[in-house]
């Protein structure tokens, strides 16, 4: 039976869902705008690392870099688009 | 066919390890079509015209949902870790848990959006709740996706047992039910707890 619940899967588990909480703190206290969006990026970020690492084995076949880059990649790609429309559309620079 | 007996059955010819790196490639292009969609849901903050905006969202439902596919985001990974062991009934039965809490999340959901829509709140009342609606819908139709591609896997898995073949498949499918795992994460974050704030 304990076969079935490895233990570092039954930690993500946790993890994550301690992260869920955390990140409700911007709901629940009345933080400043800062440090809101501060406490969203990490949890948000840590949490996709969790699921990348422990839950997806991202890291464990022989084309570990090809994945990696290729997400690491993408994830750039990801970051330019949104903040380049913030960039234009909301911060008006 | 060449079978590497030192690896999980997923990897275990050269097929199969070129068909997840595939997959992980596929994912990748996801991650764009969402940034896109999040790009596009930032951009039209606020422009809400007439209608609602944000005032719109509850918590209860959307922490239902959250913990819906966390959880079964844990329970894939169970699934995985139980075909590994070669355990097909323990499989089966974590895949089953996977799509019933998939169902919850789509359920839930789908009662939201009625109360959006009931609140004046549709997709053709403002930028704003177009993006919202588009953002969320898209997500919600891969969940969508994945309950259907995750039957035929329990099917193929209990008509076929676990073969380099079916093991491959329900590998695929467990990184497809991660991937909207972790978009959720950001949905979760930067449209519900950030409109909320």
């Amino acid at each position: 039976m304990a076969q079935l619940f490895p233990k570092h899967h039954v930690m993500g588990f946790i993890f994550s869902l301690v992260l869920t909480v955390v990140a409700m703190a911007v709901v629940v206290y009345d933080l400043s705008y800062t440090a809101a969006m501060a406490i969203l990026l990490i949890t948000a970020f840590m949490q996709a690392g969790v699921q990348l690492v422990m839950f997806m084995h991202a890291g464990e076949s022989e084309d570990k870099v090809t994945i990696y880059t290729n997400v690491i990649y993408m994830v750039f790609f990801a970051i330019v688009t949104i903040l380049g429309t913030l960039l234009l559309f909301i911060w008006d620079m | 066919m060449k079978i590497d007996n030192s690896l999980p059955l997923e990897y275990s010819t050269e097929e199969n390890r070129l068909k997840i790196l595939g997959f992980w490639i596929f994912l990748a292009a996801e991650i764009a079509l969402f940034a896109t969609l999040f790009a596009t849901y930032f951009a039209y903050q606020g422009r809400t015209g007439n209608g609602p905006g944000t005032e719109i969202f509850e918590i209860t439902p959307v922490l239902i949902n959250t913990f819906a596919l966390l959880t079964s985001s844990f329970t894939i990974g169970l699934a995985v870790n139980a075909m590994r062991l070669g355990n097909k009934k323990a499989m089966l039965t974590f895949l089953g848990l996977t799509l019933a809490l998939g169902l919850v999340f789509l359920g839930v959901e789908i009662k939201e959006f009625f109360t959006f829509v009931h609140e004046g709140a549709t997709i053709q009342t403002s930028g704003y709740l177009s993006i919202l609606f588009s953002t969320l819908g898209t997500h919600g139709a891969h969940v969508s996706l994945g309950f259907f591609w995750g039957l035929f896997i329990i099917i193929q898995v209990s008509k076929y047992g676990l073969t380099p073949h079916t093991a491959n498949k329900a590998f695929i499918f467990s990184l497809y039910w991660h991937f909207l795992d972790v978009v959720w994460i950001f949905i979760f974050s930067f449209v519900y707890l950030k409109g909320m704030m």
